[in-house]
């Protein structure tokens, strides 16, 4: 239904609920493979996913899709109503794992407005050749099943399934007791009826005709006789389907009853006055082979289903621009809030009744807050589901075995993290594989179990999220870094006064890479950066801890929340900047002597035994501050991922929340800056990046 | 207006028989994502014709066919079938569907079933 394909929410419904589907079908092809077998509620439920989608794409005109899901259909039909077939788990899965990586590739053009189909027919043409080979392998079907194998061996194979006929007698059965009593002198006819083009099924509707009929009618003949194979649908399709019977009916009321019939395009009722003419024309259509049709298949049991799952009634779906804009309207109610309650015609009054009305105040808008940012919230459990994916793929590459386990994935993150953090968590799986995990053997020589361990978990802690990947491999090697690190020329101190964390901090250098051999996944330097730059996109850090021969273990921070952060409020001169609290380690007023200067002339602070650099934002953006001598204003001590450093201001303004706006369009990306928000007195604050200042 | 209930457990097909229904002057006073919600809804809703899919989780298009058709003799269900599953469409005739219709389907198709079928 083209018609479909030009209307953008059914498109978009069509990709977000096939995305969905894909990705369940995933998870439980995976959980298959584990056991070497599928169990008949995993096989019910690919069975329905695919029943879905192939309805859906159908609906879209989408063919590839639409046909090679009916291939997959058709294979786990087979398995199902023969539970004893012997088939090659792995092999399947492998295909429908290809199948899903085909939708999902179909699926991402969609959304990106390419509705070129990709080529299936080589997959369609793997999935036919395995379901011959998984019927092959079934030597007892295999007898009686050489018409089926040569339907599907039909490369033109048509759009529709030989599936599940049922057993025509038993369901005829019973309603042939209920036959309508007819009296012997009753009127003869004999009708020729032609379905509308295109409804389908029409020896279904047939069917459903003789079924209706057999309650008026009697001694009822129709050609063809058998309505179950698809022969007799072509046959009805351009032959029309012509019944014989006796009824008390009138002519006009057996036209009556073929005008209710929905899909009928057109009939012809002929009524004898003979018996003899009766029979004679009945007869005329026995001898005429094609008409009699081929006998019935054998039965096949008809379908269960028994997949549980939820109704899904108290739960609906919101589009993300939606929440969005909620979120953003609720940014905009906190900062009218503040202007409100610290609106400087206030100063100075005696105001006890507005202040209690005030705190109400805030305390539904904080509470509103809350829930906004509540529903944004998505659990990661889908986003470490994929993780099984990519190990199983790449253990299977690398040759190692590899169990991966999974902790926390009830942990609930941002929609925006969730979307984001794919990428970077899959690198990181990745790396941990290929990088962190030795070989079985080598393994096996440093005692420990051949099968590597990888964790990946999640958990909320002091006020953030952690997301962390861990492997029991062979961790860090600081000497081989600095070697690496210094033939690339990116040591930028003596390899002695770097601490442990500057030195893993380095392989999140642009090009860097220890790996001596390049493989198909890791090793060509390019990766590691970019995880840390989106993760820093994202306004969280990564921090990297490592043992020798035991394991290596990186973790994602995030803030709670990205889109209203608290945060401190700074001047610097006539200009206010803001600094998110979770980032400020400390602030100190220094003294002098405190600052000290490296050989290149940089100003650096003590801070706890450690040299940081000092940040002056007078300097960076060109702004008159009240003082540039460091013991006359503020340092506050910032940390991202892999340093520290200080920024020098005039003074601190105080905490309070803030809304994160993205920086208008015409003002380029600035390093140092992560955006901008309003402040209660209507002026405007820049948040400060700190990762791109400390840069 | 005839007033249609749509049972189906994929969100897009109901989306999409809606719009076609709601494009065409019937009135959509319901969905149900599965067999047992459509039956609380039927009693709900008491629409003029139901549409119902007969893939779905945990209770199948029959079985709801057959339970809506107990507390609504008159009950007028139509399936919404798709090739390949010839044998439940006669599940379903026999157990008291109207008609049915087989995915994809055409516009005009549905909605010339509908209004033959609410009257």
């Amino acid at each position: 239904m083209s018609e479909f394909l030009s209307n953008e929410p059914m498109l978009d419904m069509f990709v977000f609920e096939t995305a969905q589907n894909i990705e369940q079908l995933e998870k439980t092809i995976l959980d298959g493979e584990k056991t070497s077998r599928f169990s008949k509620t995993e096989i019910d439920e690919i069975f329905r996913i695919m029943h879905t989608i192939k309805g859906s794409s159908a609906m879209m005109s989408f063919k590839g899709i639409s046909s090679l899901s009916h291939r997959i259909e058709d294979l786990f039909f087979y398995i199902r109503e023969n539970p004893e077939t012997d088939y090659d788990c792995s092999v399947v899965t492998d295909l429908i794992l290809e199948s899903v990586d085909f939708i999902s590739g179909e699926l991402e053009n969609m959304k990106n407005g390419i509705f070129n189909e990709s080529d299936s027919t080589w997959l369609e043409e793997k999935l036919c050749k395995t379901l011959r080979t998984v019927k092959g392998s079934d030597a007892a079907v295999l007898a009686t099943e050489d018409e089926e194998t040569a339907q599907a061996n039909d490369e033109a194979a048509q759009a529709d399934a030989k599936e599940d006929f049922g057993d025509w007698a038993e369901l005829a059965g019973p309603c042939a007791d209920e036959e309508a009593r007819v009296s012997v002198a009753a009127n003869l006819f004999q009708v020729v009826l032609h379905f509308v083009e295109g409804c389908d099924m029409e020896n279904i509707r047939a069917f459903n005709i003789v079924y209706l009929l057999k309650k008026h009618a009697a001694g009822i003949r129709h050609f063809p006789e058998d309505l179950d194979s698809n022969e007799s649908r072509d046959y009805i399709r351009r032959h029309g389907f012509t019944a014989f019977f006796r009824t008390d009916l009138s002519e006009e009321e057996v036209r009556g009853f073929f005008s209710q019939e929905v899909f009928l395009k057109e009939y012809s009722l002929v009524q004898f006055e003979y018996e003899a003419d009766f029979e004679k024309e009945q007869a005329s259509f026995d001898r005429e082979p094609d008409a009699a049709g081929t006998k019935a298949p054998k039965p096949v049991p008809a379908q269960q289903r028994t997949q549980a799952a939820n109704s899904g009634q108290s739960i609906i779906s919101v589009n993300v621009a939606k929440l969005d804009a909620l979120m953003d309207m609720i940014g905009e109610l906190v900062i009218a809030e503040s202007m409100v309650l610290h609106n400087p015609d206030l100063y100075g009054l005696q105001l006890d009744n507005f202040h209690k009305s005030a705190h109400q105040l805030h305390k539904i808008t904080s509470e509103l807050q809350d829930l906004a940012m509540s529903i944004r919230m998505v659990p990661l459990r889908n986003t470490f589901q994929k993780m099984h994916r990519i190990v199983r793929d790449m253990s299977r590459k690398c040759s190692k075995e590899v169990d991966l386990l999974i902790t926390g994935e009830e942990t609930e993150v941002d929609k925006n993290v969730i979307d984001h953090i794919s990428d970077p968590l899959m690198h990181l799986v990745r790396n941990a594989l290929d990088h962190g995990l030795e070989s079985q053997e080598e393994r096996l020589e440093k005692g420990k179990p051949p099968k590597g361990t990888v964790l990946l978990g999640a958990r909320n802690e002091g006020g953030e999220i952690q997301i962390f990947v861990r492997d029991d491999g062979k961790g860090l090697n600081k000497a081989k870094l600095l070697k690496r690190a210094k033939e690339n020329g990116l040591l930028t101190k003596p390899e002695h006064e770097m601490t442990e964390k500057e030195i893993y901090h380095l392989i999140f250098h642009t090009g860097f890479s220890t790996s001596d051999t390049i493989t198909e996944y890791s090793g060509r330097g390019v990766g590691m950066d970019v995880v840390l730059r989106n993760i820093e996109g994202l306004g969280g850090r990564v921090s990297v801890e490592s043992e020798e021969g035991k394991g290596t273990q990186f973790t994602v921070h995030f803030p709670m929340t990205l889109a209203i952060i608290d945060g401190m409020n700074v001047r610097v001169g006539n200009c206010t900047y803001t600094l998110p609290i979770t980032v400020i380690k400390e602030t100190i007023k220094p003294s002098g002597k405190d600052v000290i200067r490296d050989p290149q002339g940089n100003e650096m602070i003590l801070f706890r035994g450690e040299c940081c650099p000092v940040v002056r934002l007078h300097q960076i953006y060109g702004v008159r501050a009240d003082t540039e001598t460091i013991s006359e204003g503020i340092v506050v001590m910032v940390e991202t991922s892999d340093k520290m450093a200080g920024v020098f201001v005039d003074e601190l303004i105080g905490e309070n929340q803030v809304v994160v706006k993205a920086l208008p369009r015409y003002i380029n990306q600035i390093s140092g800056i992560a955006g901008c928000t309003i402040l209660g007195d209507g002026s405007i604050s820049l948040i400060l990046d700190v990762a791109g200042l400390a840069a | 207006m005839k007033k249609v209930l749509i049972v189906d457990d994929a969100a897009f097909m109901r989306l999409a028989i809606r719009r076609v229904l709601e494009k065409n002057n019937f009135e959509v006073v319901g969905e149900a994502p599965n067999g047992e919600v459509s039956i609380v809804k039927y009693a709900e809703c008491r629409p003029d014709v139901v549409t119902m899919d007969i893939t779905m989780p945990d209770m199948s298009g029959i079985e709801a066919l057959k339970k809506i058709r107990e507390l609504d003799p008159d009950a007028k269900v139509v399936m919404v079938s798709a090739m390949g599953q010839e044998s439940m469409v006669k599940e379903a005739i026999i157990s008291g569907a109207k008609s049915f219709i087989v995915k994809p389907f055409k516009e005009d198709h549905i909605v010339q079933m509908l209004k033959k079928i609410a009257g």
